[in-house]
């Protein structure tokens, strides 16, 4: 009996593959052949409409498409959108080098925007998309711009000992009173930058010695996600965590399910590092037009208005756009750690290893 | 020990009955053969004295133990009963020697192997794998571990049945030699008339799920109890005959019997291919016959005769000569007793 | 017509045959072609790590640390690998050979949780108990995930074998538990270490279950390299540890199944009655739900609980179907695919016995021990340099797949091929059949159930993969496991549990087929007592 409905199936199957792969192919399938109306438009800098820029994104998926939405709507300049994680994007940036299909690469921190950088992979911004956003948010050598911000907190389980008396700098947390209470999440990309924050204020040797310290104090989470659910449910008393998982956290979990509270460090705190993300155009991208169209309008007042203003609770960089009213002001929290001063993250990530913190 | 002794065993796969009421005696020391075509539940038989299979109901023992009752089982481990199921089944991950001496104490283990082998005829094989060996050989060893042990019983299930002919006579009265020096208790399992024969001191001829008749070989083969039973053990002429006390009237005329028949009815008499003479003239009591064929096979002559002007005799009747009958008519004479059987199709 | 009078001296193989007839070794080719590809992924590696410093490699193989790594990997790898072990084999056993109560029920049971997506199992653990983390943590999730692949080759081995070995070994005076270590388990040597070999090539390359667990591996340290240093050329360098690993595994396989090729397969496939249970029905019923409960009741009870109670969640959307579709078409190509790759390798392997063939053989399964990350970045590389028009096209996802799971196809089609008498091939061919026609009318058929598996585990496994997903998928192209992420990624969990709850029920079917398939029909007329 089988027998005969086998090849039924198989038939309706390789069908059902057929169809599926059609219905992909079609929408996926446009990243070149479009390259003529860019001489075109370079004259005018108006007439992009019909084009395609590739954008790499490993920022937070929902927000990038409303800005792609927008931006298409604006432009008529069609975005092929491509998340993903932003270590694995830059890594098959590197892989596909001058073949890479990509135009636009918008990265959450800026070691995988300098990686590519250092690399010569990335065009210079347009001198307009630069100036929109504070200097000392974007790339000193101007080869991408920062878009958004966010900054370095302290989270506590509610009514624990860390929201009681949290830490007057991130200092402290190396000290023995902190043992077996924190929590930290060393591999991920947001955490190196403190490191290397520590490593300028403090020097390598306080730096690693802080380390070594936080290494005795903490249990090592894999990603910010786990350690501020962990924190949420009391797992551990607190740790230090970039200020959006918290809220996001809240979204998702209910005020009422939420039982953990964000502590700011002083202004002056290695800990009130303020990060940005960024966007950067490739060299070697076919559609040079809109890529530096798009990095204009991430810098815009209307894409860091959708920024402010959506779920992703980052805060914007362009002068005059306001961050959601429930999140403390920027300037009085710290100062956006140059970037210059962040680099590749290489040094932070030697001595992360050398520590025992990374594998 | 008393051997063997089975009494109204009931068996079943699923709601289908297998075994319905067999009766089975194995003296101690006998080798026993179940005969009977395929399907007739032998084969489940052997794996419920062996205690792989549950008996429904009725009673198996071996000398005072109960093996199984239907209620209670003695597990297969705790029987102490050999089995050698069809092709062997060695444990392909052992060797000869590791085959051999599974069943025995670590201490007594290489001792043992090495006097088994020698009773098999596989000395020196004892490193080899069973994929190394070929059929004859791997029959040989699954005997010889079944024997290690010592059981008090060992069931051969066909185990001849994968090899061929010559290996198979062969290693037939090769087994009967080693079990009678053994002193073993054995019950074959087989559908092949031949090997019960010539391999058994007592056959039960099976059907249909219950044991028709046990006899010995000579008893068997020249006493059936019925039709069926004379087939299965061997060609037969089956001829209608008027029974009446020690003689039956047949269309050779008045033919002793081995056994009382009783009181005057009809019936048939079984007459064994031997017993029916050629001759070239005819004779008081010989019918004559029209010769259809003969077949020279090896050690006798198989004729096959269609009688004529007889119209109660089958339309062919078997002999076997020893020389070929040069002619197309011969004359037959019936030699020796007549056995006489119930009518084919009466169970029993 | 001229078929059996071109027959060459007897004890060559038919491929000797073919060639000597003047034909193309066609068979050859293609398996060294599709080695060739599957196992390009090494050679990535291996280019990659030569660009990596002499210094360099020094300085992160110097570390004190990796020591520890290494022996977290070992130690890890050796206790689930034990494990599975011993679950695989002993739910095998009640199910096969013992009068388990609803035995057919506990088969797919036990099979399911191989439905569950690999994320979805360690968020679904994390999120419900906070205490497994850890060693013992990653020993409990990895061996609930893992389980099912011994399982399920163990099953078929018991469900074909035939039992008299096992009676004879019970006639000899062996109980029922001597009988099980000494005749039931060498039986099912070979299918064990298979599995087990699957099962500890997939924990050296595993990284993201083991973040979410707090627990450090070796691939930790690869990860380290690609995610915070952009350097594939050091993760490389590690990778290639892995590799070496992953030799000495193959290794120890092949050693093991070659000692067991003989395996009984009985035609006649007698069964024996099963081994009462008695007393120990209760805690074996026990013991099979507490198994299948944690490996199967814990993500679904995190699954239902995110889709109840996260805020975020919304009805599913056409997204969710569109996604849904999409995962279906990649994971049943793939499965296609690979199916059909797997096929001349295992053939070639089947009919040749040579070093060669089995060399070829064993190579592709190496793939599996790489990080998902080292295949993809692999796949890139190539096809942006040797096939870029096809690159981020739907075909390149499907090639990242079908080098991410071949191995486990060839681990089925091996099964299935197994099972074939030997010489029937010959014996098609001396009665005038053309090899091609072989190949189609005979041994093809003999081994479409194992095809059918080998296709069904394929399409479970790339339907929640994620890492290749991301990276070679056609730009704007999403699926179930792709939304997850982009949910689960902004803590949406609620909006991601539809997904996930998708993805486990669109695995259910391939589960079904899996077990049919790779088990076959069951023999045993089943009874109520």
């Amino acid at each position: 009996m089988l027998g005969s409905v086998r090849p039924v199936a198989a038939l309706s199957l390789a069908t059902v593959c057929v169809l599926a792969l059609a219905a992909c192919g079609s929408s996926g399938g446009g990243t070149s052949t479009d390259t003529s109306t860019a001489a075109s438009s370079a004259s005018t800098g108006q007439s992009l409409a019909g084009q395609t820029v590739t954008v790499y994104s490993g920022q937070h998926e929902q927000t990038v498409k409303a800005l792609a939405a927008d931006f298409e709507k604006r432009t008529g300049v069609k975005v092929e959108l491509r998340s993903g994680d932003e270590a694995e994007l830059a890594n098959q940036i590197l892989q596909e080098g001058k073949a890479s299909p990509a135009d636009v690469f918008y990265a959450e921190n800026p070691p995988a925007l300098t990686v590519l950088e250092e690399q010569g992979l990335l065009a210079p911004v347009q001198p307009d998309t630069l100036k929109s956003v504070p200097a000392e948010d974007s790339s000193p050598k101007g080869d991408w711009v920062g878009v958004s911000a966010r900054t370095a907190a302290f989270l506590a389980a509610e009514g624990k000992g860390a929201d009681t008396a949290p830490p007057a700098s991130v200092r402290d947390l190396a000290k023995p009173e902190w043992k077996g209470r924190l929590g930290i999440a060393p591999s991920e990309t947001d955490f190196a930058p403190i490191v290397t924050r520590m490593i300028k204020t403090d020097g390598a040797d306080a730096a690693r010695q802080w380390l070594l310290g936080l290494k005795a104090n903490a249990k090592s989470y894999g990603s910010n996600e786990d350690l501020s659910a962990a924190i949420n449910s009391g797992e551990v008393e607190g740790g230090v965590i970039d200020h959006y998982y918290f809220y996001r956290l809240r979204d998702e979990k209910t005020t009422a399910q939420t039982h953990s509270k964000l502590h700011y460090f002083a202004k002056s705190d290695p800990g009130a590092l303020i990060d940005v993300s960024g966007a950067g155009a490739l060299k070697s991208g076919k559609h040079q037009q809109a890529a530096q169209a798009f990095l204009g309008y991430l810098a815009s007042a209307p894409a860091q208005t959708l920024i402010a203003t959506s779920e992703s609770y980052e805060y914007p960089l362009v002068a005059g756009v306001k961050a959601k009213a429930e999140l403390p002001v920027l300037d009085t929290i710290g100062s956006v750690a140059s970037v210059a001063d962040l680099g590749d993250g290489k040094e932070a990530l030697q001595l992360l290893q050398d520590t025992g913190l990374l594998a | 020990m008393s051997g063997l002794s089975i009494t109204g065993l009931h068996a079943a796969h699923g709601r289908t009955e297998i075994l319905t009421g067999v009766e089975l005696d194995v003296a101690d020391g006998a080798l026993a053969c179940v005969l009977g075509p395929s399907g007739c539940g032998k084969s489940t038989l052997l794996r419920v004295i062996a205690g792989f299979h549950p008996a429904t109901g009725g009673r198996v023992a071996l000398g005072e133990r109960l093996l199984d009752d239907g209620r209670q089982r003695l597990p297969a481990e705790r029987r102490r009963i050999g089995y050698v199921p069809q092709d062997g089944a060695l444990f392909p991950h052992l060797t000869v020697a590791g085959n051999i001496g599974f069943g025995l104490p670590r201490g007594r283990r290489s001792e043992r192997v090495a006097e088994l082998l020698a009773l098999v005829g596989l000395d020196g094989l004892q490193g080899r794998h069973p994929h190394q060996l070929s059929g004859g050989q791997q029959q040989r060893v699954a005997l010889a571990r079944a024997l290690a042990t010592e059981p008090e019983l060992l069931l051969l299930d066909e185990p001849f049945a994968a090899l061929d002919a010559a290996l198979r006579t062969e290693l037939r009265a090769e087994l009967a030699a080693t079990l009678r020096r053994a002193g073993a208790t054995a019950i074959l399992v087989t559908h092949d008339q031949e090997e019960a024969l010539s391999f058994a001191d007592t056959i039960a001829v099976m059907r249909a799920g219950r044991i028709a008749q046990q006899a010995s070989p000579q008893d068997l083969y020249h006493a059936p109890a019925d039709a069926k039973v004379a087939r299965l053990l061997g060609e037969a002429n089956l001829v209608p005959a008027q029974l009446d006390g020690s003689k039956a009237d047949t269309a050779f005329g008045s033919l002793p019997l081995t056994s009382d028949a009783g009181g005057a009815r009809r019936g048939l008499v079984v007459l064994r291919p031997r017993q029916l003479r050629l001759t070239a003239e005819p004779a008081p009591g010989a019918v004559r016959a029209l010769v259809r064929q003969s077949q020279f096979r090896g050690h006798e002559h198989r004729i096959e005769l269609q009688p004529q002007g007889q119209d109660t005799l089958p339309t062919s009747l078997i002999a076997y000569a020893d020389e070929p009958w040069p002619a197309d008519e011969a004359f037959i004479r019936v030699h020796g007793q007549a056995h006489p059987v119930d009518e084919p199709g009466n169970p029993n | 017509m001229t078929g059996p009078a071109r027959t060459l001296p007897a004890g060559r193989s038919p491929l000797l045959r073919w060639r000597a007839a003047g034909r193309l070794p066609v068979l050859p080719l293609l398996a060294f072609a599709v080695v060739a590809v599957v196992a390009s992924p090494l050679v990535f590696v291996g280019v990659q790590a030569a660009q990596s410093g002499w210094d360099q490699a020094q300085r992160l193989l110097g570390r004190p640390l990796i020591a520890t790594l290494l022996w977290n990997t070992a130690t890890l790898a050796a206790a689930v690998t034990a494990a599975t072990a011993v679950l695989g084999f002993g739910a095998a056993y009640l199910v096969e050979r013992t009068d388990l109560p609803g035995r057919r029920w506990w088969t797919v049971a036990l099979t399911l949780p191989l439905a569950v997506p690999e994320f979805v199992r360690g968020y679904s653990w994390v999120s419900l108990f906070s205490s497994v983390r850890g060693y013992w943590g990653a020993v409990l999730v990895m061996t609930c995930s893992l389980y099912p692949l011994v399982f399920l080759p163990v099953a078929a081995t018991l469900r074909r074998a035939d039992s008299a070995a096992e009676e004879v070994s019970r006639s000899l005076g062996r109980g029922p538990l001597a009988t099980l270590w000494r005749v039931t388990l060498p039986l099912t040597r070979t299918a064990l270490a298979g599995g087990a070999l699957l099962v500890s090539l997939y924990l050296l390359g595993e990284y993201g279950a083991f973040a979410m667990l707090r627990f450090t591996t070796f691939a930790t340290a690869i990860f380290t390299q690609y995610k915070l240093g952009f350097d594939a050329a050091s993760a490389a360098l590690l990778t290639l540890v892995l590799v070496a690993l992953a030799l000495l595994l193959v290794l120890l396989e092949a050693g093991t199944s070659r000692r067991g090729r003989v395996a009984r397969r009985g035609t006649a496939g007698r069964r024996a009655a099963p081994v009462r249970l008695g007393l120990w029905r209760l805690p074996v019923l026990v013991a099979l739900t507490a198994l299948v409960g944690t490996a199967l009741g814990v993500p679904l009870y995190a699954l239902g609980y995110w889709l109840v109670r996260g805020s975020s969640t919304t009805l599913p959307s056409a997204s969710v179907f569109s996604a849904a579709l999409t995962t279906l078409g990649y994971a049943a190509t793939a499965a296609l695919v690979a199916t059909a790759a797997a096929v001349p390798v295992a053939l070639y392997a089947w009919r040749r016995a040579t070093r060669l063939a089995r060399t070829a053989e064993r190579a592709a399964y190496l793939t599996r021990a790489l990080p998902g990350i080292a295949v993809a970045l692999s796949v890139v590389h190539f096809a942006i340099r040797y096939a870029q028009p096809m690159y981020q096209q739907p075909p390149l996802l499907v090639a990242g797949y079908v080098i991410l799971f071949f191995p486990l196809a060839l681990t089925a089609v091996r099964a299935a091929l197994a099972q074939v008498p030997p010489g029937v091939e010959e014996v098609a061919r001396s009665l005038g059949t053309r090899p091609l026609a072989v190949l189609l009318r005979v041994t093809l058929p003999l081994v479409l159930p194992g095809l059918g598996a080998a296709a069904a585990m394929v399409a479970l496994t790339a339907s929640t993969e994620l890492t290749a997903t991301l990276l070679l998928r056609p730009t704007g192209t999403q699926t179930l496991a792709t939304q997850f992420w982009v949910y689960t990624s902004g803590l949406a969990y609620g909006a991601a549990a539809p997904y996930a709850a998708l993805m486990v029920a669109m695995s259910v079917p391939p589960v079904l087929l899996l077990t049919r398939r790779t088990l076959g029909p069951n023999p045993r007329t089943e009874t109520n007592r």
